[in-house]
């Protein structure tokens, strides 16, 4: 198959309709930056999930030496700690539970604030000024209240975290904010489809003497919708690579250079997430054009 | 190398079929004439030989395939072996007219040596040797429908077909373009024509099969335009 030809038609057709390929292009590039938004933060969600626990959770935090907390006296006992696991391990309300310990406590912090700034013996922090806590997951997000009245007034117990109350209002936000990026990006991602299609019949209509010939003197179908494909996977790459720019400006000044320094207690997302978004935009955006392309040539210059 | 075994042809909506129960046996280098009034049914013929739609009842075979029964993907194939001329020539004017030969054999991937070769050649059978270099628009009618015989024959296809070639000439220029495509047919290629013109057919005393409302009312071996239905 000779491909000059459609190279040679390839650039004809994307000059012949270059000012509805600049609005394919441009309406691609903010519906995949948006679905690429929408990405990144349901990795950011994750992130933020897997740090404090999932919404399901409470924490039951023991007492440690010198705790303030009016309810702890001394570091919690090894009797004291194994009466609270067995009310935990005993109750109805209860899925899973597991025990971390002060050195994990404290691998969680430095994760969050970097290695080097525990380091040395004039550390702000250690291990030993962890508290070790009970993670517990419920059987059921709304029956909590057994759990927590009978583990609250429980000896070496300091107290009782409902993560929901705390990581709810942050995951639901981000939720939100996912949700209707995906909404727009989905009323985005119609208009690109119709768009295209739309140049596409302008094409075949441009073409429709040459695709005529094309198909009397028996050019395969595939070479006659060469072109278009090829047009859509440019006008696909231009979109992505635009998309791919200014999510990677919103990682690098928004969070990296930006809110990761603010709101440092966040565990926010980087490049490696960066690099899956921009995984499902490159899919997408190719998908977008060529699949409405595919489907159209077969109906504009089906043989 | 065209057979029609009982073809109908019914378009959808009311009224007659564009074809009625039509059997037509055409042999590898007949030159033939396809005659009848407008809505005969002369180009749906022309169209069920090309593949362009398919009987509703009957069998059609073209250069040994039964082609209403040929899978989509064969069809380009099958057009490699059928040259197809038109009233209107479908030139392609920002081409000129080596291109617009040439163009044939590059949409089927033939290489640029083959086409370097063919192309000169071809012009040469149709007479406009001298001018490749020229866009359609700067031709007569005449030469414009040379050069889209041109661009049918240049395969070298085992069948060509002409739906209303001199319809848009004068009559010399008409004997001219049946002069040439006797000299193809002369090769070995089997021609089908389609046609109003009635001089041609009776200059050229082939064989003529008359439609009249989607049947066949009259196959002369060597027949006129106007011949008494036998």
């Amino acid at each position: 198959m000779q491909l000059r030809h459609s190279f040679t038609e390839l650039r004809q057709g994307l000059r012949r309709n270059v000012s509805m390929h600049i609005a394919v292009v441009l309406t691609l590039f903010v519906s995949l930056t948006l679905v690429g938004f929408g990405a990144l933060l349901n990795q950011q969600a994750v992130a933020a999930a897997d740090q404090w626990g999932s919404e399901l959770q409470i924490t039951v935090y023991l007492c440690r030496d010198g705790d303030d907390n009016p309810s702890c006296d001394a570091e919690v006992t090894e009797p004291q700690k194994q009466a609270i696991e067995d009310v935990v391990e005993d109750s109805p309300e209860v899925d899973s539970w597991y025990l971390e310990s002060k050195e994990e406590a404290f691998e969680k912090v430095k994760d969050l604030y970097g290695d080097e700034r525990f380091e040395g013996p004039d550390a702000p922090l250690t291990a030993d000024d962890m508290a070790e806590s009970i993670w517990i997951t419920l059987e059921d997000p709304n029956e909590y209240r057994g759990i927590t009245s009978q583990v609250i007034g429980l000896p070496g117990v300091a107290g009782v975290q409902d993560l929901r109350e705390v990581v709810g209002p942050i995951l639901s936000t981000i939720d939100w904010i996912k949700f209707a990026s995906w909404v727009i990006a989905g009323f985005l991602v119609l208009a690109a489809l119709l768009l295209v299609a739309n140049t596409i019949r302008l094409a075949a209509l441009a073409r429709r003497k040459e695709i005529g010939i094309m198909r009397l003197v028996g050019a395969s179908t595939l070479y006659i919708a060469l072109p278009f494909l090829m047009e859509a996977l440019v006008t696909a790459f231009l979109g992505v690579a635009l998309a791919a720019g200014a999510l990677a400006a919103l990682v690098k000044w928004g969070i990296l250079d930006g809110l990761s320094g603010d709101l440092a207690f966040i565990p926010w997302i980087g490049w490696p997430e960066y690099g899956v978004a921009v995984a499902v935009i490159g899919i997408l955006g190719p998908v977008l054009t060529v699949l409405p392309t595919l489907l159209l040539t077969r109906k504009y210059i089906k043989v | 190398m065209i057979r029609f075994e009982k073809v109908t042809k019914t378009y959808p909506g009311p009224g007659k079929p564009a074809l009625d129960n039509v059997s037509i046996d055409i042999e590898k280098g007949e030159f033939v004439f396809l005659v009848g009034a407008s809505g005969s049914g002369k180009s749906t013929a022309l169209r069920l030989v090309l593949r362009e739609s398919r009987p509703t009842s009957g069998r059609v075979h073209v250069a040994g395939k039964e082609v209403n029964r040929l899978a989509g993907w064969k069809v380009p194939r099958l057009r490699r072996q059928i040259g197809t001329v038109f009233q209107d020539f479908r030139l392609l004017s920002n081409k000129t007219v080596s291109e617009n030969v040439a163009f044939a054999l590059q949409v089927i991937g033939r290489p640029k040596d083959e086409i370097r070769n063919v192309v000169p050649r071809t012009l040469e059978l149709v007479g406009l040797q001298d001018k490749g270099d020229r866009l359609p628009d700067e031709l007569s009618g005449g030469e414009q429908q040379r050069v889209a015989i041109a661009r049918a024959f240049v395969n070298r296809p085992m069948i060509l077909i002409a739906d209303e070639p001199t319809g848009n000439l004068d009559p010399t220029t008409s004997a001219g373009i049946m002069s040439l495509l006797d000299r193809i047919n002369a090769t070995g290629t089997t021609v089908l024509m389609a046609t109003h013109d009635n001089s041609v057919v009776d200059q050229m005393q082939k064989r003529v099969i008359e439609l009249d409302h989607g049947r066949v009312t009259r196959d002369e071996a060597t027949g006129s335009y106007g011949s008494e239905v036998l």
